[in-house]
């Protein structure tokens, strides 16, 4: 899936996505509720507390 | 290097206000004194109509560019951040002035600056400042993180 296809699906904006995955913006519950379910994955299985 | 519509919406918007301010202040504290001449109410006009006129022009050529316009979480929360720091900048901007405004009738400190020409460019300045800070700081956060 695509940067894009994924922002898009979950209502965020591509440089969100790419914040997320750099680790420089942590994401709202909702988002990252939303990121997991379209993996269909736990929360725990993408996000990590440090 | 990655640059979003906001991003590209917020540097146009810095150039633009640096610009055509620093063009003004530039003009004004030419001949080196704390509380130059008012400036007319045709430059006054004329500057706010040139700021709105490039700033409309700018943001639609990024508009048109980006095309995606989406604001979402992420953006929000720079923004509040960014706000916060300018409310910061012109607070003590104001408490400055006001400070200054008691000291120079009790002790005639620097009564230059309390004058209505050192009023009204020190708030000028003050309000540049302010929207300054408001877009550095929009651009390091997009930029660093948050």
């Amino acid at each position: 899936m695509s940067q894009q296809k994924l922002a898009d699906e979950i209502g965020v904006t591509r440089q969100t996505i790419i914040a997320i995955e750099k680790g420089k913006y942590s994401p709202s519950l909702e988002v990252a509720f939303k990121i997991a379910d379209i993996f269909s994955v736990s929360v725990e299985t993408i996000f990590e507390y440090k | 290097m990655n640059i979003s519509y906001k991003e590209g919406g917020l540097l146009v918007s810095l150039a633009t206000t640096l610009g055509l301010f620093g063009w003004y202040f530039f003009e004004a504290f030419n001949g080196l004194q704390l509380a130059p001449d008012l400036p007319s109410f045709t430059k006054i006009i004329g500057l706010i109509v040139l700021l709105i006129v490039f700033e409309s022009i700018l943001q639609a050529s990024i508009a048109v560019i980006f095309r995606s316009k989406v604001e979402d979480e992420r953006d929000r929360l720079i923004t509040r951040i960014s706000y916060r720091n300018s409310y910061w900048i012109i607070s003590g901007g104001v408490w400055f002035l006001l400070i200054q405004l008691i000291l120079s009738e009790q002790f005639d400190y620097m009564s230059e600056l309390v004058t209505p020409n050192g009023i009204f460019h020190f708030l000028l300045l003050t309000f540049l400042i302010a929207e300054t800070t408001n877009f550095l700081t929009q651009l390091y956060h997009y930029r660093k993180g948050v």
